[in-house]
């Protein structure tokens, strides 16, 4: 074989890997709805629901409790993280890398501020007010998001495919989305809150893609999102559940009684599905950019309904199905793409 | 003060000048104590992570015909780009 042959070949083994990564991910955050759905009728959390309903009201009680359900995400996620570094011995990597607090660190810790409180904490609530298909597709936006902030801050190439391809898959949300919202509308009951974490999902999660890549460039994607669920950890259990407690909320005790198997199971399944979605998604990135790794990524709608289908019986409504089509057009138009001509996913 | 800075640091540093992708890994496990073929293989993913990130760009291009590093593949020259000495600059590290 001819030099240029083999570099061709090699190229696209490259993108077809970064493809593969990505898919990985939506495969494994679909399945994230299906315990983050269940935990919310499994005690301690039911109880602490009722608990706090009965003093401050559902609005209330949904927030606290979707705060102590999102850091208990945060840590089954650590802990599968911290597993995986172990077994592929990056441990003295992350050392060397949260110690460049300026130039690397700094970004990981910025992106779980929009990662976690903001992304996490918007799903788990619109899982609890609407449901999780809803809040599997209310954050299909993300890309949008994700894609224009990376091509204006740190100019990454997004093709006229890959612009039609999200396209569709935004065309498609939208579908899902509004389907839900027209429904709800008629009915004269909408649950603006779940509604509101739909949005703060999409809009987190596309802030944080764009600055763990600033972070990314530079260092080891397993180490880097490590740091990120490490700095959410710190945010839950460190700054704002000690917070809530102190101004009354029972958040010890409840966190105290979700050491049960059958919830401690939920969760854990929670964390290794989450955890090892942003492994597969951090890996993407810089193989195929935020931008595409995202797009394809975000066939976890898709996969979320069909798992939500198998766990619960939720026979999906007409727009979900159009939406979730749509979505795959999009996906499909963005994974043809010859990335043959592009050598370096940025410009110089 | 070797082998106590993340290891891309390092992989930038080191392709200033230009340097082929065997010579780079195997400097890299040598200084930061990383043996064997899965080390090897990741140190080399994180110069094509770099590559891909438009940090570096590859000058020259060869078959590996005496399995220097693996034969029958490709080895590559790396040089940094303008974008990665700005970025490697952020990252405090000496270039004009």
């Amino acid at each position: 074989m001819d030099l240029k042959a083999l570099k061709k070949q090699e190229h696209q083994k490259r993108v077809k890997y970064g493809y593969m990564w990505a898919l990985f991910c939506a495969v494994l955050w679909g399945l994230w709805y299906i315990p983050g759905t269940t935990v919310w009728v499994l005690n301690p959390f039911d109880e602490m629901y009722g608990e706090i309903a009965a003093g401050s009201g559902d609005g209330v009680a949904l927030i606290i409790v979707a705060v102590l359900i999102t850091a208990f995400n945060a840590l089954t996620v650590i802990v599968a993280l911290a597993v995986w570094n172990g077994v592929l011995g990056k441990f003295g990597e992350m050392k060397r890398t949260v110690k460049e607090f300026h130039p690397c660190s700094k970004w990981f810790f910025m992106a779980s501020i929009f990662g976690g409180p903001m992304a996490i904490l918007g799903s788990f609530i619109a899982m609890g007010f609407v449901g999780g298909a809803f809040a599997a597709v209310a954050a299909l936006m993300y890309p949008v998001v994700g894609s224009v902030l990376a091509q204006k801050w740190y100019g990454e190439k997004i093709s006229k495919r890959a612009y039609l391809g999200i396209a569709f898959i935004i065309l498609g949300g939208i579908t899902i989305f509004g389907g839900g919202l027209i429904t709800e509308l008629g009915s004269g009951n909408v649950a603006w809150i779940g509604y509101l974490g739909g949005l703060m999902a999409a809009a987190g999660w596309g802030i944080e893609g764009a600055i763990a890549g600033k972070g990314l460039d530079i260092a080891e994607p397993d180490v880097g999102l490590t740091l990120r669920f490490l700095g959410e950890n710190i945010i839950w259990w460190i700054i704002i559940v000690p917070i809530l407690a102190i101004v009354g909320f029972p958040m010890f005790k409840y966190a105290f009684m979700a050491f049960e198997p059958l919830t401690l199971m939920v969760l854990v399944f929670a964390g290794i599905t989450f955890g090892f979605c942003y492994v597969s998604w951090y890996k993407s990135f810089p193989l195929i950019g935020v931008g595409r790794g995202q797009g394809i990524g975000n066939l976890y709608g898709l996969f979320a309904v069909i798992f939500i289908f198998l766990f619960f019986g939720d026979v999906p409504a007409w727009t979900i199905l159009l939406g979730g089509a749509l979505c795959l057009a999009g996906s499909s138009i963005m994974f043809s793409e010859d990335t043959g001509e592009m050598e370096s996913l940025r410009g110089d | 003060m070797v082998g106590n800075r993340p290891i891309k640091f390092r992989i930038l540093e080191l392709c200033n000048g230009g340097k082929w992708n065997y010579e780079i890994v195997e400097q890299i496990q040598k200084e930061y104590g990383l043996k064997g073929n899965f080390q090897r293989d990741s140190i080399n993913f994180d110069i094509i992570e770099l590559a891909s990130g438009g940090m570096l760009k590859d000058v020259e291009v060869k078959v590996d015909e005496e399995g220097i590093y693996k034969k029958g593949f490709l080895l590559h020259k790396y040089e940094l780009t303008d974008f990665g000495k700005i970025r490697a600059a952020d990252a405090c590290l000496m270039y004009v």
